[in-house]
Formats: C-alpha cells, structure tokens, sequence
C-alpha cells in the first residue's frame, strides 16, 4: 500500500509543477495548452545543463530558463500579438518537440541522438522525521524537486489569495480593464504570468528527465502537460485541489502499472487510456458547474 | 443544417468560380514575411549546429524535387495534410479549435484496413471505394464522440479533441493486438491489404490517387465556404457568436456540421495513407499527422485553398528533410522545428479578427 501511494506521489509530482504553472497563467488570462512543450523544453534544458556542467543544481536552473523561453514565445505571441491562446500553445508544443529532438541530435554532431545517462536525483530524507511510520517513507523522504512542488502548491494558493501581487494576477484574469484603471498593466502581468509558467512548467519536465530517469528521450513528457491542464480544470484554477488532481491522475497510473505487475488478463492498451478517459469522465461530470476566469483568452485591447 | 439561412443565396450557385483567391493583399504579403522570416530563423538554427545553411537548403529542395519518384514521394506526403488540414480549416473558420485530426486519421486507418482485409473478394472492384468510405466513417465517429462532449457537457473542445487523441492511438494498438493484427509479426502491424484496395498509382512518379482527391475535397470546401448559405454561417459563427446568434444560426448545429466534415477528412486521410502508402495499418503510421493538419489549418482558415501550398510545402520539406539529413548530417527533426518557427510567424503576422 505505501509502494501504490509512494508511486502515485511519483506520478504525480511532474504533473502538479506543470499544473501550477498553468494555474498562474490562466488565472491570468491566458489558456496554458503550451504546458506540454514548456514541460518538455525542461525535462531537455536540466539534462543537458546537468551533463554539461556536471551539476544538478545547474540542471534545475537550466529547466526553470528552458520552460520560460517557451512561456516568452507563447506570451508574445498570444499577449503581444493577440493571436489565438489554444492554437498558439499548440504550436509552442510542436517548436518544442522539433527543437529538443533538433539540437539533442546536432549537440552530438549528426543524425544520432546525444546518449546522456545521468543517476537520477537520490531521496533526501529529513532526519527523524522520516522515521514517523507510514508518513515518513511517504511524505519526508522524497527527492528534492518533490519537496519544492509541495511547498510550491501551498506558496502559489497564499500567493494568489493573500497578497496584492496575487490579486493583481487573479483581477487580470477576470477583468483586466479594472486591472488598468487601478493603475496596474494588464499586458505586463500576463507575460510574467505566462513566463513563471513556463519556469515552474520546465521544472515539472525536470522532475521527469533529471529526478526521475536520468536521461533525455524525443517526446519523453508522452501528453503529461495535457493532463496537467485537465487537472487544473477539474480543481477549478486552485492549486491545493490540483495538487489532489494529480494525485488521483497518479493514483490512476499507479493503479495500472500494479493490474500489469499481478498479471491481471486485461489489454494494457486498454489500461493506458485510462488516465485520460478518467480525466474527460470528471472534466464531463463537471460540465456547467466549472466557471473558468472570466476574460481568459481574450485579447487585451489597447492604443 | 442550413434551412435558417437565406435561402435566396444558393442560386448563386450557378456562378462558381472556385479558385478566386479572396487574401487581401496584405493579408498575403503577411504570411510571405512570416514564411521568409522562419526561414531565416531555421538557417540560423543551421548554421549554429555547424553546418552551412545554403547547401542544407539546397540538399533539401533536391531531395524533394530531383527525380520523379522524389516528386511523387513528396505529393504522397502532403496528402493526409491536405485531407485533413482542409477539414480542421473548416472548424477554425466557424470558430471551433478542433485539434482531434490526430486521432481521427488513426481511427480512419483503422476503418480502411478493416474494410479492405473483411471485404467479400467478389466484389473487389469496390474494395478501395469501400475501404476509403470506412475510414471517413470511422473518422467522422471519432469526432462525433468528442463534439457530443463538448456540446452535450461544455467541455472545451481543445480538451475533449485532445483527449480523445490519445485514446484513439492506444485503441490502434489495442486493435493491431487483436482483432487486426498479423500474430508473429514482432511489432503491432496487420497483415497485408488485398490488392484490389490499394490506391492507384502514377506509373514512375509513385504519386497515389489521393492527392487529386484530396485536391477536389478542398475545392469543394472552398466552395461552400464562399458560396453556400451553409458557409456563409459558419463565416459568421466564426466571426462573432452573437452575430450567428442573432441572425438566427444554430451554433450547435455548426458546430456539429463542422465536426463532422472534418472527421470524415481526416478518417479519409488515414484511409489514404494506408491504402495508398503503406498498404496495411501499421503502429504509429500517421503519428504526428494531426499536428500537421492544424499548421496547414492556420492558413486554410484565412482562405481554404490555401491549404494546398501549404501541405505541398509541408511535404516538400519532409521529403527534402531525409536527404539532407543523409547528405548533409543536419538532421532532419530541422522540419519540426521550421514548420513550428513558420506556425508562430504565422499567428503573429495574421491578427485575428476581433
């Protein structure tokens, strides 16, 4: 049972980076369909940062300037230029998938892929209290950039509920005329939004590449920034409840890679779909009922 | 569909004259700076892998245009795009950002190669008709089932196409490990199509029967965007719901419309592939097609014969990729990125209407 929760946990944590990301984005006003792309350019970024300059730490920097210059080409592009939100994410996740395969094969000098093995980030266990039975092997003995989502996720929700900057965000997102008459920038909250998102997006593909696998592989974040997105939409732009988005998306693979482990008779092709069919039967459930930032994907108006 | 609209349009009907071109000259000039200034970036991304640019280009064009069978190779290549990115166009029109095509050309290969493997071999005359009308079959389902989520649930449509797309590959491989697939083969294909449903080909060139169909489906398009009361709706729900609201259109049934010719297109463009290309349905044969429909898309939107040049440049640029990649040593995920780079100039230089 610890294993099934610690694997969810696992599974789980690249996909609340990229989920918070998102929340700063679209509560800003900007539709993060670009999630995937931002995720990808990290998980590429921290590899090749970590390998070069034989340091994680430079690996997670790395990550956190590989997903902004993906949330910089969305922003401008979508803010600036006030081209469609959900076509332009889109097209980020493309430029990313064909960039990350382009330059790992002309690092290396030819047709063949750069081959980067790295060991994967070890748990840092916090002492004593990684002693606590059932709590501890799960929640205090856990890879770093885990940690960091975690306490992400609670300094996002006291970020946009309780301070000014946070309001300023929430405000852009709803009413941005409100946001300009109050004296603020509409425009320039949007493209931090979108850039932060980019950060803390490339940060979740770091989680994949340098936490959990050691290496880089073409497409290797395999639709994770979608469901992202869908987890952000079930908890209704709130970063506790994506937090608990994730976990059941992770739940739900832990679930599947356990039906393979006992040998159950069913298809795995038929398992796999399972986090996304579960992802489209919750977004239907909630139907009506989820009311999005009211001016998200408009345009601003300016001159 | 269309009984709300003025009805006094469809005699003009007589008067067709498809391959007027309605860019506004700006609008054109627009997307050439934008298809200039992306290759410029791409030359530049080139040149920092160390490699010189011009003989990258120039390998790239000869790959794509230096024999017959290279021409055809190419043609073949841009057909699922065309098919397919003729149909999203339609949905981008009316406003609907359907980004499902991935998983409906799959499913469409899907439907083509189970038609042409259980079709009854006295009737082969029609096995390539039939096998192409169940992957526009299958297609067209593909997309019913997301757009009754979206309207039935008010999930996005980006959402409930997206999704879909991933369940839809995973039920290629479910059925290639089933009831399609050739047991012993070592990786997930099916067996070899009868022959009487393989597409024609141009003797020499390669070039399959799909492109001039897909050649006449965005003529047709083309036409009913312009000419037809039903296009003239879809124009306004793109443009402004309310307007489409006011003036009587049902956004539903647009919506609907829309979907469903474009599932039926891309369904078409995977029957296409594996009918005229690979001649069985193979794992992952049209990955990344639906990615490319929507690039072809973005121009179609602004005028749906665009998408011709447009899938024809696409599929130039892969064909010419490979052999640049051989002949140089650029490699040939270059393509990706250019026609990522030329979608982003795109969006930036054609300012939707607000």
């Amino acid at each position: 049972m610890i294993d099934f929760l610690a694997a969810a946990i696992r599974i789980a944590t690249p996909l609340l980076l990229a989920a918070l990301g998102g929340i700063l984005s679209e509560r800003a006003g900007v539709f993060a369909v670009g999630l995937e792309g931002m995720m990808l350019m990290g998980a590429f970024a921290s590899i090749v940062g970590a390998w070069a300059a034989h340091s994680a730490l430079a690996g997670v920097l790395l990550a956190l300037v590989g997903g902004a210059t993906i949330g910089v080409v969305v922003a401008i592009v979508t803010v600036r230029f006030r081209a469609d939100n959900m076509v332009t994410g889109l097209t980020a996740n493309i430029l990313a998938a064909g960039l990350t395969s382009y330059l790992l094969r002309a690092l290396a000098g030819g047709g063949r892929p750069l081959a980067i093995h790295l060991t994967p980030l070890p748990p840092w266990p916090i002492p004593k209290l990684d002693q606590i039975p059932v709590v501890g092997p799960l929640l205090f003995s856990l890879p770093p950039l885990t940690y960091l989502a975690i306490v992400g996720c609670v300094g996002l929700e006291a970020f946009l509920l309780r301070t000014r900057a946070g309001l300023t965000l929430r405000a852009t997102g709803e009413n941005p005329e409100a946001v300009f008459a109050s004296g603020a920038e509409p425009m320039r909250v949007r493209v931090l939004a979108v850039v932060a998102c980019g950060a803390v997006a490339g940060l979740g593909g770091a989680v994949l590449s340098l936490q959990q696998v050691g290496t880089f592989t073409d497409g290797m974040t395999g639709g994770r920034g979608y469901l992202a997105l869908a987890s952000l939409i079930v908890a209704r732009w709130n970063p506790i409840g994506a937090a608990l988005a994730c976990l059941a998306f992770g739940a739900a693979e832990a679930f599947e890679l356990r039906l393979q482990g006992f040998g159950v008779p069913v298809s795995s092709y038929i398992v796999q779909m399972a986090p996304y069919v579960v992802a489209l039967a919750v977004l239907a459930g909630l139907g009506r009922s989820s009311r999005m930032p009211a001016s998200i994907g408009q345009p601003l108006q300016w001159d | 569909m269309t009984d709300s609209a003025p009805r006094a349009q469809s005699s003009r009907l007589a008067y067709v004259w498809p391959l007027r071109l309605r860019l506004a000259d700006s609008m054109a000039g627009r997307v050439a700076a934008a298809a200039a200034l992306s290759v410029v970036a791409s030359a530049l991304l080139v040149a920092l892998s160390g490699h010189n640019p011009f003989a990258a280009f120039a390998a790239m064009l000869k790959g794509a245009l230096g024999s017959p069978h290279q021409v055809g190779f190419a043609l073949n290549r841009a057909t699922p795009y065309l098919l397919a990115g003729s149909g999203v166009a339609l949905c981008f029109r009316a406003g609907v950002i359907n980004i499902g095509a991935e998983g409906q050309i799959a499913l469409g290969g899907v439907g083509a190669a189970a038609l042409a493997l259980h079709f009854p071999a006295s009737l082969s005359v029609l096995a390539a008709v039939a096998a192409l009308a169940g992957g526009a079959l299958f297609g067209a389902l593909w997309a019913a089932l997301a757009t009754a989520i979206h309207l039935g649930r008010r999930v996005h449509e980006v959402l409930t196409t997206l999704l879909l797309n991933f369940v839809a590959l995973l039920l290629v491989q479910q059925t290639l490990a089933g009831p399609l697939g050739q047991f012993g083969a070592g990786f997930l294909q099916s067996p070899e199509l009868p022959r009487a449903a393989w597409l024609w080909k141009v003797p020499e060139f390669g070039a399959h029967a799909g492109f001039p169909i897909a050649l006449v489906a965005a003529a047709t398009l083309s036409l009913t965007v312009w000419r037809t009361p039903f296009g003239f709706s879809l124009r306004v729900a793109g443009s402004s719901r309310r307007a489409a609201a006011y003036a009587g259109f049902s956004a539903p049934a647009i919506t609907w419309s829309v979907m469903l010719i474009a599932g039926a297109l891309a369904g078409l463009a995977g029957a296409v592939e594996v009918l005229g290309v690979q001649h069985r349905l193979i794992e992952g044969f049209s990955l990344g097609f639906g990615f490319k429909a929507v690039t072809v898309a973005l121009l179609g939107a602004l005028e749906p014969l665009a998408v011709v040049p447009a899938a024809l440049f696409v599929g130039m640029l892969e064909a010419g990729a490979q052999s640049m990649q051989r002949q140089i040593g650029v490699p040939s995920a270059l393509v990706i990125v250019i026609e990522g780079i030329t979608m982003l100039f795109v969006l930036a230089a054609t300012v939707r209407r607000a």
